[in-house]
């Protein structure tokens, strides 16, 4: 039942994560190859708060998010107005310094020993991890009701607009850059929210878990599932980590020694699944979504037309 | 109004495409700005509007008694004074239809903020009626969908600017692509805005009939550099013109 509850917590993040990437890049268009740097920040920076310098799990949390927002601000400025490639570039690197630095500020992060134990809020509780999986729940149904918003606003318009064509917007007075820098720095701020949430389900943080692998694992559940829709990261995570991590590592009956071959097995099933996706549903399994907005009352046509001929 | 340029220049590595001494535009409500291809026509007007990164000179935009020098503006920011232009190449939002495309044009950046997100309506009322007014005027082949053929695109990127209500308005060839009886309602549409004193308007164009149609003050450009400028008979009765522009 831990162990379920357990699962089920990460898949939460990753959905978590994967929304908040739709919004980076399927609404926004920017290519964030770092996810696992700004999570990072928020496991290792509420990490050490709470271990190191003994503050509460929840401030801890509250202080790593913001230290991840304010990275991604200024990640932002030096890259965000460069092509795709440069900012897919410097935000792989970007999570690649975070990773480096966790290893060799030992002293803060204990580098490859590791840094622990961090606890579950309310910790006296028998029920402390399920109460925790409820929270990240309301987390993760909160973003994807956010992100439904966004898509539905006037702010989600501008920022279709400018994944369109950013300098036609600039043209018509939208400030793209400044657009893009913040909802840049918000979700990835938010992503260092769910880092710092999953400091106490890893409860020992070790420099491994910030490797590329969880960056890739969101990517590839956000573009099988839909990076255009609200509902793809849910549907992405579902079809390769609820599927392969969980069903099949739970539950499906495979002899111990073939075990090992496990993880390879669902690298070649998610590859083969990338594959068949951007051959015959280059768009994910659920497509793009188009925004929902209350109909507003169609004027009706006889203002309309004479409104071109009418002479001043 | 005054948009004004001084010893404006332009130039892609060794090949200056633009060198103006001095140009004014805006002081007449309808003016037309002609010239051969390549005589840097498209290059002046993205420099005006900040699209285009100047190789010296200044640029400055005279409106409602405040003078802003545009040269440290950004191109959102000449947007947000009143100065936009057409594009002569045919730009779009792929993937917004032809009426959200024009409701965010009519969107002041103001209301576009994290605030949005929780309004319950997207768009005011005014809003869709200036948009609905704009989608009803014009024969779009799918007036809910997307705009289809490049003629549809062309229009739409010159209704953007439309509505969203400039003071000075840069049309860069509005008839290319265009069909005659929509790029006549599209300037009938045009000067009717400019005579009710709501915005001024530089038209670029290869259509010479349009231009001395429409426009009351015509600018010669040629190689980079204004070589005259008149009402339209006098530019049509320049040797100068004749000569360089019209292959007599
Ligand atoms: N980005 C660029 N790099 C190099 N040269 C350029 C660039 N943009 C324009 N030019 C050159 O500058 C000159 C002026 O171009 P521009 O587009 O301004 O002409 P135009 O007057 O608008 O012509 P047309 O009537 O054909 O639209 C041309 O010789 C063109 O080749
Ligand atoms: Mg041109």
């Amino acid at each position: 039942m831990d162990y379920l509850i357990f699962s089920v917590s990460l898949m939460l993040v990753y959905i978590g994560l994967a929304q908040l990437l739709h919004i980076q890049f399927g609404l926004a268009g920017i290519p964030n190859f770092g996810v696992v740097g700004f999570w990072g920040i928020g496991l290792y920076g509420t990490g050490v708060l709470y271990v190191k310098a003994g503050v509460p799990l929840l401030p801890a949390m509250a202080m790593a998010s913001l230290l991840a927002t304010a990275l991604a601000y200024v990640l932002a400025r030096l890259v965000l107005q460069r092509n795709g490639q440069a900012i897919l570039a410097a935000t792989l690197a970007f999570a690649t310094i975070v990773s480096t630095l966790v290893v060799s500020e030992k002293d803060l992060t204990g580098g490859v020993q590791g840094l622990g134990t961090i606890r579950f809020p309310f910790s006296d509780l028998e029920q402390r991890n399920l109460i925790f999986m409820i929270m990240l729940l309301i987390v993760v149904c909160a973003l994807i009701w956010i992100s439904a918003k966004l898509r539905d606003s006037r702010l989600g318009r501008q920022l279709v607009a400018i994944r369109d064509n950013e300098e036609l917007a600039a043209s018509l007075g939208k400030n793209t850059a400044a657009t893009k820098r913040w909802v840049f720095a918000i979700t990835c701020g938010l992503m260092g929210l769910l880092g710092g949430m999953s400091a106490p389900l890893h409860q020992f943080l070790v420099p491994y878990q910030l490797s590329p692998s969880l960056t890739f694992a969101v990517w590839i559940a956000l573009v099988l599932g839909g990076k255009g829709h609200n509902l793809g990261a849910i549907v992405g995570v579902f079809v390769t980590f609820g599927l392969f991590d969980i069903l099949i590592e739970t539950y499906a009956p495979v002899p111990a020694e073939q075990a090992i071959l496990l993880p390879n097995f669902k690298l070649f099933c998610y590859g083969v699944l990338l594959v068949m996706i951007i051959m015959f549903r280059p768009l994910g399994i659920l497509g793009v979504d188009k925004p929902k907005v209350r109909s507003s009352t169609t004027t009706p046509p006889r203002e309309l037309s004479n409104a071109s001929v009418e002479k001043g | 109004m005054r948009l004004e340029a001084n010893n404006l220049t332009k130039a892609y590595h060794t090949q200056e495409v633009v060198n103006i001494e001095k140009v004014t535009f805006g002081s007449a409500g309808l003016e037309g700005l002609i010239g051969p291809n390549g005589a840097g026509k498209s290059t002046l007007m993205g420099l005006l509007t900040r699209r285009i990164t100047p190789s010296s000179g200044t640029m400055k935009l005279h409106i409602e008694d405040k003078t802003h020098p545009l040269n440290p503006f950004h191109s959102h920011q000449v947007a947000r004074i009143g100065l936009i232009k057409t594009n002569q190449r045919i730009q779009g939002f792929d993937s917004l239809t032809i009426r959200d495309s024009l409701r965010l044009a009519a969107t002041p950046a103001r209301a576009e903020g994290f605030k949005s997100l929780f309004s319950g309506q997207r768009d005011s009322e005014e809003v869709e009626e200036k948009v609905a007014r704009l989608v009803e005027a014009f024969p779009f082949a799918d007036r809910n969908g997307y705009a289809m053929s490049g003629g549809e695109k062309k229009l739409l990127d010159i209704l953007r600017c439309l509505i969203a209500e400039p003071k000075l308005l840069l049309m860069d060839e509005p008839t290319a692509g265009l069909p005659e009886d929509i790029t006549r309602s599209v300037m009938d549409m045009v000067r009717e805005k400019v005579q009710a004193g709501a915005m001024r308007v530089v038209v670029v164009e290869h259509d010479l009939p349009l231009i001395w149609e429409y426009c009351e003050y015509v600018h010669f450009l040629s190689e980079g550099s204004i070589l005259f400028e008149g009402a339209p008979e006098e530019v049509k009765a320049n040797r100068v013109v004749a000569e360089k522009y019209m292959g007599v």
